[in-house]
């Protein structure tokens, strides 16, 4: 084979007390779409942030085309023709789109910026990747589709040897990846290296040639597409064998009980002036689960903090119960307060709870007891019992609050995304516990009821998704969300290619 | 008013504007890159010292305005050092330099000059008539019979904007001050970038102290920035950031006090304390009023790299 165009050797690096990557290689050829696979917090965006030189290794080297990289430098990375797609974008809303690419590129002299010639680059690129893009446009208007192109154009601008792109497919639908799959391939035929982050198998098995596996900042594998399959890949990264997590619990079906949600036509003025939902009509009933699927920013924030009762709609009634558990999109944001520790953000919760109180001071035995039972019921895995939820990795922070909020035994869970981020593991195990809250299951709905709190009539449960596979396999009643209109999805048209087309379709419908 | 009072009222208007806004479109550039020095009082007052001492020294206040420059690029340098190079707090960072350089310039200058009580006599910066726009009725003599260092604000502030706006270099300082972590990644060097920022917008005050002592009072006294340092800053806010707006809002706010000496002849009986005040409630009705759709940048304050862990 021919020499590899990065070579990463035992790279190590700690955060404090956590390794997060202890002994990481990896060798990727020209020519090829390399994927990195991992379970959530196994280090993959750690190793590829020290190939961008945005962060400096501990221990290690990496060579490009056979040279080696100084560490901790993203110019010479950049010289060397390391281009990076990031999970979160680095755009900046207030510039355009033709700023956003000039930015750090020597396109003109200091003292000129030529907007003109990137104008026209980016035109060029717009036809051979047939990429649609406005690069007069502000950042701040596009949609999330919208930006994840500019990102991608923005790498492509730099004309890198060695792409990286973590996670591109989490904001697109499914017609846009299969479009963003063939601009890889027609990258890769030039020559160029592709190196891919994922966490969907079956989608990182369409495109990849290569794979290299991360486990708990270890590679643990590296093989060819041809020798290995979806289940021998899940075991690499888990570290053992599966419980299947397919669709063995029969999730869908059951008796839907009384209404706890009703939503008639409600309108959403988004942040930006333009109605974010329009005209929603809904109905939640307990023991059920709603699916609404779609790309992220068609107004699945807005719709989902109406419906926790945090947000009031601009038009229409929206009549919701008291307690609703929201699983917010942004974790970091809504949630968990990252300097406060387990008992405390416990509390956040259970602060008014009879259970968790002594007249009007908090119990705090009885919230660490709670916090316990979450932390054990859910696999949160914490460095120490005053841990803030800061230093939990973004899995182990999830499942912290998802334990929490369904130990709330609410009339109404919200989820937004609730899987993303988890590991294969831990998502088979929230799957199961939404199917069990649904059914009514007390096993679930007393998590937390410290206090001997009688069982509790199941919850109505809307999820919202961007993963239609997660929608179709768990919901009752399906939508997708296509900018702010909710669409049900007709039985036929119950499969990822049907709401990909209702996505695409119905925009002006 | 009658037009010599009128013409008086100009005149003191863009006087006492000039030095703010010197000092403000230096803090704006500072600001643009994410940091807030809110020791710039430190810098105009360094500058007054220097200015006064380089004057005295070489009998040139030119030379004097370059000393005035380069003591207000030290004390920016001492910031910088602690804010940016140890990623200290900015605030704290900015109160020391504060009150480091008011506590500095006045022990050097008991122990240069003695605690004497009797005023410095410097050599001044004399106004320079432009040909032709002096004569211009009213606002000819106020505006364009001015020292040079107030020509320089003038010319400063599209000269500024032109760099922000319309430059690359300009497009990566605003990169680094909205988010920082995007222009690291795109090669941009953020500390750097800052470093710079802030000793130029101290060069700059340096020039705004080095006014007031040489153009402005012919003297230096301990205290004499008088508080401009913080005044500049709610100019940058008023100026939404923009140095064409910035150089109007130092104008405004010189008016506003040109427009309170005023107000003292004509209300002799209201104690002078609240018309002192004038000016300053007159920038908060204007920022309460005005400011309300504009934003600053996004990593104002925001040490780089990120001080806990990720």
């Amino acid at each position: 084979m021919a020499r590899p165009a990065v070579e990463m050797r035992s790279v190590s690096r700690r955060f404090g007390p956590i390794e997060a990557l202890a002994d990481a290689s990896l060798s990727a050829y020209p020519g090829e779409v390399h994927a990195l696979l991992g379970e959530n917090g196994a280090g993959k965006t750690t190793l590829m942030r020290v190939l961008c030189g945005m962060l400096r290794p501990d221990g290690g080297e990496v060579l490009v085309e056979d040279r080696r990289l100084p560490p901790g430098g993203t110019r010479a990375a950049a010289a060397a023709g390391i281009g990076m797609v990031h999970q979160h974008f680095t755009l900046l809303p207030s510039l355009t789109v033709a700023e956003n690419v000039a930015l750090g590129t020597r396109e003109g002299s200091g003292l000129r910026l030529a907007l003109d010639r990137v104008h026209a680059r980016l035109a060029e690129l717009e036809r051979v990747t047939g990429l649609p893009v406005d690069a007069g446009a502000p950042v701040a208007g596009l949609s999330v589709g919208a930006k994840q192109r500019v990102e991608i154009l923005k790498a492509l601008y730099r004309d890198p040897r060695v792409l990286v792109l973590d996670e591109p497919t989490t904001v697109l639908g499914p017609q846009e990846v299969d479009w963003l799959f063939g601009v890889l391939r027609s990258l890769v035929a030039g020559g160029r290296t592709v190196l891919l982050i994922g966490h969907k198998l079956d989608e990182i098995l369409r495109v990849a040639d290569r794979v290299t596996v991360l486990r708990r900042g270890r590679t643990v594998l590296e093989a060819a597409r041809q020798a290995v399959d979806a289940p021998g890949l899940a075991r690499a990264m888990i570290g053992r064998e599966t419980t299947p997590a397919g669709r063995s619990a029969q999730a869908v079906g059951g008796a839907a009980g009384e209404r706890v949600a009703r939503l008639e036509v409600v309108g959403v003025r988004g942040e930006d002036g333009r109605m974010a939902v329009r005209e929603v009509n809904l109905e939640v009933r307990r023991g059920e689960i709603v699916g609404i699927g779609g790309v992220e920013g068609n107004g699945q924030r807005e719709l989902a903090l109406v419906l926790s009762g945090r947000l009031r709609p601009s038009s229409g009634t929206a009549d919701c119960p008291t307690t609703v558990s929201l699983i917010p999109q942004d974790r970091s944001a809504g949630g968990l307060v990252p300097g406060f520790d387990l008992a405390e953000n416990t509390a956040l919760a259970f602060h008014d709870d009879d259970a968790h109180r002594r007249g009007p001071l908090i119990d705090w035995a009885a919230m660490r007891r709670t916090a316990q039972e979450i932390v054990t019921g859910f696999d949160v895995r914490v460095p120490g019992w005053r841990a803030t939820a800061r230093s939990l990795s973004g899995g182990n922070r999830q499942k912290l609050l998802v334990g929490r909020e369904l130990a709330r035994a609410p009339d109404l869970l919200v989820a937004e995304n609730p899987m993303r981020g988890l590991d294969i593991a831990a998502a088979a195990f929230l799957r199961d516990k939404l199917v069990e809250l649904k059914r009514g299951n007390p096993s679930v709905a007393e998590v937390g009821g410290a206090g001997g709190r009688p069982a509790h009539a199941p919850p109505g449960i809307v999820l919202f998704s961007t993963d239609l596979d997660e929608v179709l396999d768990l919901a009752d009643r399906v939508f997708v969300l296509v900018r702010g209109r909710l669409i049900p999805v007709p039985e036929e048209e119950r499969n990822p290619a049907g709401m990909g087309r209702l996505m695409l379709g119905s925009a002006g419908a | 008013m009658d037009a010599a009072a009128l013409q008086a009222f100009l005149e003191a208007s863009v006087r006492l504007g000039a030095p703010l806004a010197l000092a403000a479109l230096g803090e704006t550039i500072s600001e643009r890159a994410g940091v807030i020095n809110i020791g710039l009082e430190g810098s105009i007052i360094g500058g007054a010292l220097g200015g006064a001492l380089g004057a005295l020294l070489t009998g040139s206040p030119g030379a004097g305005v370059l000393a005035g420059a380069a003591a207000g690029t030290a004390i920016a340098g001492v910031f910088a050092l602690f804010a940016i190079g140890l990623n200290a707090d900015q605030i704290i960072v900015g109160t020391a330099a504060t009150l480091g350089g008011l506590g500095i310039t006045g022990v050097v200058y008991q122990s240069v000059f003695g605690a004497t009580g009797t005023a410095l006599t410097l050599p001044t910066l004399p106004a320079l008539p432009l040909p032709g726009l002096s004569a211009l009725p009213a606002v000819g003599p106020a505006l364009f019979s001015q020292a040079w260092t107030t020509y320089l604000a003038y010319l400063l502030a599209p000269a500024l904007w032109y760099y922000l706006f319309r430059t690359r270099w300009g497009l990566e300082l605003r990169a680094v001050g909205e988010e920082p972590g995007a222009a690291d990644a795109a090669g941009i060097r953020v500390r750097r970038t800052r470093v710079l920022a802030v000793l130029g917008a101290g060069f700059l005050a340096g020039i705004a102290g080095a006014h007031l002592a040489l153009a402005h009072a012919g003297t230096f006294a301990e205290g004499m920035s008088a508080g401009r340092g913080f005044i500049a800053i709610a100019v940058v806010v008023l100026g939404r950031w923009n140095p064409l707006l910035v150089l109007l809002a130092s104008l405004f706010f010189g008016a506003a006090s040109a427009l309170q000496f005023e107000l003292q002849a004509v209300f002799a009986n209201v104690p002078y304390q609240l018309l002192l005040a004038f000016p300053y409630l007159l920038t908060l009705a204007a920022l309460a009023g005005w400011i309300g759709r504009s934003r600053a940048p996004a990593a104002l304050a925001r040490p780089w790299p990120p001080r806990s862990g990720e």
